[in-house]
């Protein structure tokens, strides 16, 4: 039975035309994958779902009935929860109160029941088997993962009969994630609709019954599981066959980074060489203490022992600025909290990176500015009407590239980056790829944190493997595997 | 070449450059904007005050204007900043002079008005000043409280109160010229009283929380303290507040300014033993008054009294001060409604 | 066009402004639309104005900084103290009292900036204390100070009050830095993300040191601009200064929240405060009804301006 139709929604904002005309059927009691490249229009979809935003046009059936969300509340009232990809906990509550933000468990005079909140908390995060999370805890205590995890009890706290999940396992870690999973196929069994969003592929085909596709704000068609092959999914949401992973090495035998037993908050004897042309590889668990070692390197974080060399010169640096003007670059993990200007033009974003190549006799040119940015743009195929453009209207994919036009500016000689594909479609993946590679040919170091396996053992020269803050194993390209680097990884 | 071309320019700036007339008190002006040539036309009497809605003025200096407005059936105008903001009300001033009042009536808040007064006059606008005099200025009258005074009969009365030995402390708005002369008055009195001690001088920021604050704080820190002055309005109901909570009404004496009604129960219920009162009614009644019959020259002295350098009404006015204790406190209250 | 007036608040207000002013012109053609009056509201609210510059500059930045009016009253109190009191020569007392100034943003930037005290509580606590030591240095304020310090503020060039030339040269100077120089530059990308900027290479804590030191200095131009102007120093001037500083600004396309703004809009939003009062007084409002009718104009001119942003973006 089709629980949830929307017919014909279409939806357009300044410039876009987010969705036009998607058609979309969900029934009762399945697990329904939405895929679709950033900015193809699944967030526009959710937040339509949500009430967040009205359609300009189409209808949307609920249970045979014509609804009009208006807002969130609405949506609430109609049973659609949502799990948003960027985390909506406040952290200065405990988890209880997030769980059950709005809906508070209260007496006759309206004042809230406490224990109550909590045994029902107790109760429903045992459902979830996270028992390790204690309901009065506060948020800002919990990890990353642990966030997420109370950020879908919170959606589940509604008792929703759709829900919707937008990238749910980016924080999360393997064990985490079969968690959930099974959770969503409990679901299911109950006859819960559940819209899956993620980029990971492999996960949808563990996981969806139907998948969805989405490109460019079009209905690309609904498949069952079986009748789609991985290859053909990427074709029809990118509309192009994407090349597998050339591995092609430019390693150089030159050092070029050298780190000596190097100590601090969450890490500890750290010691490793990047050479020239390298594209080395940090694996490890979140939290491992991979995004430290990388801060303290780059200067955002002050170290308490060891040294770090660069081009055999010591790097005694207090503030990234000394760093940068040495060679060093850091893409950050978290893209728009660290890395972006998000109010800000491409323009702005990127010239941040060295000023002073805008000045002309002495004083900043924003002419200047705008061809260096306009160059940049071109070379990164960044899309987007203009660079006057504010980087928030970008997609994640042209936001990360924003970023590393802001670094190639400054031509560094080492360059670090931080989960540079999180969140990040099929095909810009492999374009940012593809801007590593060029890089390591031009005889640069990079240093690649990432969760994401298949790309690690795609493109790397060697694979680092972090666990509690130490070196727990080195693996070169030929002798890496998923199954080596998780067993070094976890154990 | 182009060096000169600069050199010319600067020169030219500073043959252009006007400097203020170094001596203010002689600018005296006879142009046709004379008040005695100038047709009255849309008569109406302009007052620029300061903390425009501070209860006193209001209850007080406004309500007695407006009446007087009233009475003598022409427009009356109240303007200047809700803020205790000098600069403020200077630049309301001298927007209202480009206006061209009829006459204005101009609250004596700091010495610092005298350049804007003497603009007014300049003008050819008539000018009277209330509450502080203002040196240095030509306003045509003054009316108002010698502060000094108010200062004098407090320390009288106090150091009486207290048989001349204690400790004694006094609060006002601290920054003000006419509380710094009161606070004068009051420590020129008690140097003649070597046992009484003056154990400190407060800001109570015109606000009766802050005086009840000090002087809680003050009668724990000196339990024997014999009284207080306070020289603004709010002071008195803040220093009472803090001496009813603390048990000690009456034995700890209170004199302080001021005679709205919240004063006067106070006086009568024996917490507070003396108030120096203005008589703030007639200093805006009579300024206005004195505007109104500099304009309408109804006593006429000379042929021309700009030019004669004179006035035609009384140049300085002490209006005295109201002396209120429990014995005439009665004769003060429900004075409005009589 | 249509796009370029409604994202800059320069732009609408600025219309916003004449449409005003020609209004005020037609109800009032004898006294409002005159030289005389027009150079009188700039006189009046040029100590406002360079004021103002500093504090934009502090709100691109993400802070902002509550004891400027104290730090007015301060600046004009020490000169005012150095000159009468201690017969300093004039050049020696303002240098005097403009360092003082600086050890004031100083305290308040490094606090802020390198111990990471919340703004607002900073320099609130700021606010009493550099109050305190105004009424302290001065008492009821210092009367009849030097011919040649008056004539600072009360001199006019080209039949133009002085402190409306050193306004328009303080807005014209900081809007040069502020749009071409890197080091200002540098405000927009703190304001808009202060850990990204912190992680491109930019200074963040000593920039916002410069920042409060800046607007401090600015504090202490106005201060002896003012007390220059009265020809006395008085220790209450510029009260509730801070908050008229900052509804200007904000006026002037500032966010509370940083990254936005044009030094010009500190004098668009000044001016178009001034002119409002000018017109109350003009018009004898009482003053009882100032603080509320300007408050009514706040608050409609920043709804208008969002509705007409969500009007233009839902028609492209």
């Amino acid at each position: 039975m089709a629980h949830l139709k929307l017919d014909q929604i279409s939806k357009k904002f300044p410039g876009v035309k987010a969705l036009d005309g998607v058609c979309l059927t969900v029934f009762s009691g399945e697990i329904h994958a939405l895929c679709g490249e950033n900015g193809a229009g699944k967030s526009t979809l959710m937040n339509i779902l949500a009430g967040n935003l009205q359609p300009d046009e189409g209808t949307l059936i609920l249970n045979d009935k014509t609804e009009i969300i208006h807002n969130p509340h609405a949506a609430f009232d109609l049973g659609i929860s949502i799990v948003y990809q960027h985390l909506s906990l406040v952290d200065s509550l405990s988890v209880a109160e997030n769980i059950f933000a709005n809906q508070q468990p209260v007496n006759t005079f309206g004042v809230i029941q406490f224990n109550e909140l909590y045994t029902k908390t107790e109760s429903l995060l045992q459902q979830l088997q996270l028992t390790e999370i204690n309901p009065r805890t506060l948020v800002s205590r919990l990890s990353p993962a642990q966030k997420q995890m109370v950020e879908i009890a919170k959606a589940l706290a509604k008792k929703p009969s759709i829900l919707i999940l937008d990238e749910p396992t980016a924080s999360l870690t393997e064990k985490e994630t079969q968690a959930l999973f099974t959770i969503l196929k409990k679901l299911k069994d109950e006859g819960i609709s559940v819209i899956y969003i993620s980029h990971r592929l492999e996960e949808i085909f563990l996981l969806a019954d139907r998948i969805s596709i989405l490109k460019d704000g079009t209905y690309q068609g609904t498949f069952l599981k079986h009748d789609l092959k991985k290859d053909d999914l990427i074709k029809r949401m990118v509309g192009r066959e994407i090349n597998a992973l050339k591995i092609e090495s430019h390693l150089q035998e030159e050092v070029l980074l050298s780190v000596k037993n190097l100590s601090g908050n969450r890490f500890e004897n750290i010691s490793f060489q990047l050479h020239r042309g390298e594209i080395l590889g940090f694996a490890g668990l979140v939290g491992a203490g991979r995004t430290e070692i990388a801060r303290a390197i780059f200067g955002a974080d002050n170290f308490e022992t060891g040294e770090v060399m660069l081009e055999n010169q010591m790097l005694n640096v207090t503030h990234p600025s000394e760093s940068i003007s040495k060679g060093m670059a850091y893409v950050p993990e978290e893209r728009k909290a660290l890395g972006l200007f998000p109010e800000m033009t491409i323009q702005d974003n990127i010239i941040v990176g060295k000023l002073t190549n805008a000045l002309r006799g002495g004083f900043y040119n924003s002419e200047r500015a705008k061809e260096l940015a306009i160059d940049l743009k071109e070379k990164l195929r960044i899309v987007a009407p203009g660079v006057q453009q504010k980087v928030n209207n970008l997609s994640g994919g042209n936001q990360q590239k924003v970023v590393l036009a802001k670094w190639l500016l400054t031509n560094p000689e080492v360059l670090i980056v931080d989960e540079p594909t999180h969140g990040i479609d099929v095909g810009a993946k492999f374009e940012i790829y593809e801007i590593l590679k060029s890089l390591a040919a031009q005889g640069k170091g990079i240093v690649m944190i990432s969760s994401d396996l298949p790309e690690l053992l795609g493109i790397c020269d060697r694979i680092i493997v972090i666990k509690k803050g130490t070196i727990a194993g080195e693996l070169s390209h030929a002798e890496a595997t998923e199954e080596k680097i998780m067993a070094l990884a976890s154990n | 070449m182009r060096y000169r071309i600069v050199a010319l320019i600067a020169l030219f700036f500073l043959v252009r450059c006007e400097l203020p007339s170094k001596n203010e008190t002689t600018v005296v002006n006879e142009t046709n904007d004379d008040i005695q040539e100038k047709e009255i036309t849309n008569e109406e009497y302009v007052m620029v005050t300061t903390a425009v809605t501070m209860p006193m003025y209001m209850n007080r200096d406004q309500k007695a204007f407006i009446r007087w407005g009233k009475k003598m059936g022409v427009k009356i105008s109240i303007l200047g900043p809700v803020e205790w903001d000098v600069p403020a009300q200077i630049n309301v001033i001298e927007e209202v002079i480009g206006t061209n009042p009829t006459g204005l009536l101009i609250n004596g808040t700091d010495p610092a008005i005298a350049q804007v007064i003497n603009k007014a006059v300049a003008a050819g606008i008539p000018t009277v000043v209330y509450d502080s005099n203002i040196p240095n200025a030509n306003h045509h009258a003054f009316l108002g409280t010698d502060w000094y005074e108010i200062g004098i009969m407090q320390g009288e009365e106090m150091a009486k109160l207290i048989n001349g030995k204690g400790k004694i402390a006094y609060m006002g708005i601290l920054g003000m010229s006419n509380m710094e002369a009161g606070f004068r008055g009051l420590l020129d009195v008690l140097k003649k009283y070597p046992n009484i001690e003056v154990v400190g001088k407060f800001d109570s920021k015109a606000s009766v929380e802050e005086a009840a604050r000090i002087s809680a704080d003050l009668i724990s820190a000196y339990p024997d303290i014999a009284g207080i002055c306070g020289f603004d309005g709010p002071s008195g109901p803040g220093i009472s507040l803090a001496v009813k909570e603390a048990g000690k009404a009456g034995k700890i004496k209170i004199t302080t300014v001021d005679g709205e009604p919240e004063h006067l129960q106070l006086v009568e219920e024996g917490t507070i033993q003396l108030l120096a009162a203005q008589k703030r009614e007639l200093f805006t009644w009579y300024g206005a008054q004195f505007l109104y019959d500099m304009v309408h020259h109804t006593n006429r002295l000379s042929q021309n009294d700009s030019k004669a350098r004179i006035t035609s009404v009384p140049y300085h006015v002490n209006t005295g001060l109201l002396r209120i204790t429990k014995e005439n406190v009665h004769q003060f209250m429900n004075v409005q409604e009589k | 066009m249509f796009q370029k007036i409604i994202e800059e608040r320069i732009y609408s207000l600025l219309i916003l402004l004449i449409m005003v002013c020609a209004t005020a012109s037609m109800v009032f053609p004898e006294t409002f639309p005159t030289f005389e009056n027009f150079s009188q509201i700039l006189l009046n609210l040029s100590i406002d104005t360079i004021v103002a510059v500093g504090m934009m500059m502090l709100l691109i930045s993400g802070s902002f900084d509550l004891s400027v009016g104290s730090v007015v009253a301060f600046a004009g109190c020490l000169a005012g103290l150095l000159m009468i009191t201690f017969q300093m020569p004039v050049p020696l007392a303002i240098c005097i009292a403009l360092m003082g100034s600086i050890v004031v943003g100083f305290i308040n930037g490094y606090l802020v900036a390198y111990k990471g005290i919340n703004p607002m509580i900073q320099t609130l606590a700021m606010m009493g204390i550099v109050r305190g030591a105004a009424l302290m240095l001065s008492g009821s304020g210092v009367q009849n100070l030097p011919y040649w310090f008056n004539a600072i503020g009360q001199s006019k060039l080209l039949g133009i009050q002085m402190p409306i030339w050193y306004m328009l040269f303080t807005v014209i100077v900081f809007t040069f830095l502020l749009n071409k120089t890197i080091l200002f530059r540098q405000f927009y990308y703190i304001g808009g993300n202060e850990k990204a900027a912190d992680l491109s290479g930019i200074r963040v804590k000593r920039m916002k040191m410069i920042g409060f030191v800046l607007t401090a200095t600015l504090a202490g131009v106005a201060g002896i601009l003012l007390s220059s102007r009265l020809g006395a120093a008085l220790p209450t001037m510029g009260r509730g200064l801070e908050l008229r500083v900052i509804t200007a600004v904000i006026l002037g396309g500032a966010s509370l929240s940083g990254g936005y703004g044009k030094i010009p809009g500190a004098l668009l939003g000044a001016l178009f405060m001034g002119i409002i009062a000018n017109i109350m007084v003009i018009s004898r409002v009482s003053g009882y009804w100032q603080e509320i009718i300007l408050g009514i104009i706040l608050i409609g001119t920043l709804w208008l301006d969002k509705a007409l942003q969500k009007k233009y973006s839902s028609l492209t």
